[in-house]
């Protein structure tokens, strides 16, 4: 699908689109939300009117643990949008989740520094609010992660 | 296991169609030209080097996501009004290997005799009216927007600084190897008076030195951002004997898929390209095998992207490339691969493809600046995230 960039708020997530309202409303709450395909029991990442495995056409939005691994990461340091010039540089990631590590969640990678980032190691979902200079007065609750705390 | 995608089935073509005619404009920083304008002096171009007639030109193939020139460009800039068989599944990127698969068809079923491919880009003119310059058609996706962008994953140069660090990772690849690529375009581009970057020399330590965008990626991995364009003829291969160049031969074509669909961040082979699914077709199709490849042209926006391709090919095992592009290999005089000679979407021009095709054909007419001894079969390979396609050219025997 795709949309003119016009909306007002961007770069923070439309958390009202259909396809992905879910996620945003789990994040408000402090739940990790991903489709689930009813038909099959995959998770289908991203949102899809249609289950790519099994073609079924019926998802339930379903908690995971937000536990993970760090399957790569890149250090931004060049802002490409004005919403980003503040920011930089910081750590955008792929993180792959537990329950399915063929799902990649693209998020923050918070409360450490890039070099001691190490390959695969695992991290936990956290809940903070994004937000940008550039949109006034507009936050959304986000999931971000965190190396977990050894045990 | 190779089975997260598939190749197209594509019909045995070799030898049916040839390239007759070739046309490209300048290729340069922001011009103030249109697209339209730049794809219009390409067809010309590629028409008058074919030694036809726009009347000649009965087909003509265009990207339909950039469909700037297209048939009734074509009518408008030319005069004419004749039937044309069209097609917008050409232009560039991928489709640049694959137009002329296309043409093939309404040549054999005698609908047309002359069909032009053409791309033509005017981003470096455009690229301060656009979001994240050609981040922008990206950022108009609702998923990316919603899912990446808010992130700051965007737009390209963070993607592919993402695979390389996986590429870095998963097999040890160095920044002096993903460097080695970048130094061989932009040798490549200093012997080609046409290439954007020509007269700019790069050294290592330049490459190591050039800023970080999103480290691991440099500057240096990255593509330029150009206006230009070119097209080209595809006529049947008896057709094309009479013309006025020799034929480049259209021997083989290959297309490949991942099955993850389209976004860079859930395709499950994350370091390796749809090229593992298309060019064993291609290569079975032209009956060679990678190492009678005299020439490779790949579409390289940024530096993994060839090396993941040069891998994905079997031109070196899956995850070697770093080591195998390393010192002469990519040179066009002497290297075991000679590789983007004409300079590639490094150090050439951002013209998505085209003029890697048009490379081909220059290397096998022998009249490319940077030129291969004795070559016989040239490569473009052509990558458009989910998907590769490859193209195997070479002269008339």
């Amino acid at each position: 699908v795709n949309v003119a960039i016009k909306r007002g708020t961007f770069p923070l997530p439309d958390v009202e689109d259909p396809l992905t309202a879910p996620f945003f409303a789990g994040a408000a709450r402090g739940e990790l939300l991903l489709p689930r395909c009813d038909a099959c029991g995959r998770y289908v990442w991203y949102p899809a009117e249609q289950c790519p495995t099994c073609a079924g056409t019926s998802f339930t939005w379903t908690a995971v643990s937000g536990r993970g691994s760090l399957f790569s990461w890149a250090v931004v340091q060049r802002a490409f949008l004005p919403a980003f010039a503040d920011q930089v540089p910081f750590v955008t990631a792929l993180i792959a989740i537990d329950e399915d590590p063929a799902v990649r969640i693209v998020s923050y990678v918070v409360d450490v520094a890039a070099d001691a980032l190490v390959a695969d190691m695992p991290v936990t979902v956290s809940f903070r609010p994004l937000a940008f200079p550039t949109v006034p007065d507009h936050s959304v609750i986000v999931p971000m992660f965190f190396p977990s705390l050894s045990s | 296991v190779n089975d997260w995608g598939n190749a197209s089935e594509l019909r045995d073509i070799h030898g049916e169609v040839a390239i007759a005619g070739i046309g490209e404009t300048e290729y340069t920083k922001a011009s103030g030209r249109t697209a339209r304008e730049i794809g219009a002096e390409a067809v010309e171009r590629a028409i008058a080097d074919a030694g036809l007639e726009p009347a000649d030109i009965d087909g003509i193939t265009w990207s339909g996501a950039f469909a700037d020139f297209d048939a009734a460009a074509f009518h408008e800039h030319f005069g004419t009004s004749h039937d044309l068989w069209t097609s917008p599944w050409g232009g560039g990127m991928a489709w640049a290997a694959t137009a002329p698969y296309l043409a093939a068809q309404p040549i054999r079923e005698k609908q047309a005799r002359h069909v032009v491919n053409v791309f033509p880009v005017a981003w470096a003119t455009q690229r301060s009216s656009m979001t994240g310059g050609p981040g922008e058609v990206h950022a108009a996706q609702s998923l990316k927007q919603n899912l990446e962008v808010p992130f700051g994953w965007f737009p390209q140069p963070v993607y592919f600084a993402t695979i390389m660090r996986r590429h870095m990772i998963e097999f040890g690849t160095t920044p002096e190897q993903f460097g080695a690529v970048a130094l061989a375009c932009r040798r490549h581009a200093n012997l080609h008076a046409g290439a954007v970057m020509h007269g700019r020399p790069m050294s290592l330590d330049d490459y190591l030195s050039s800023p970080i965008l999103a480290d691991p990626l440099r500057l240096f991995d990255s593509c330029l951002i150009s206006d230009g364009g070119a097209a080209y003829v595809t006529t049947s291969l008896e057709r094309a004997r009479d013309l006025l160049h020799p034929p480049v031969v259209v021997a083989g074509v290959g297309e490949g898929f991942s099955a993850s669909g389209t976004h860079w961040a859930q395709q499950a082979a994350f370091t390796s390209t749809p090229q593992v699914f298309s060019a064993p077709g291609a290569f079975a199709m032209a009956g060679i095998e990678p190492g009678d490849v005299d020439v490779l042209t790949v579409y390289d926006p940024f530096t993994v992207v060839s090396l993941m391709q040069i891998e994905d090919m079997g031109f070196c095992p899956k995850g070697d490339a770093g080591a195998f592009v390393e010192g002469t290999t990519l040179h066009h005089d002497g290297g075991r691969l000679p590789f983007n000679t004409h300079g590639g979407l490094l150090s050439h021009a951002y013209v998505l493809g085209i003029a890697h095709v048009v490379e081909c054909v220059k290397q096998l007419r022998g009249t490319a600046p940077a030129q291969v001894p004795n070559c016989e079969v040239a490569v473009y390979g052509g990558y458009t995230g989910h998907m590769a396609s490859t193209l195997v050219l070479t002269k008339d025997r």
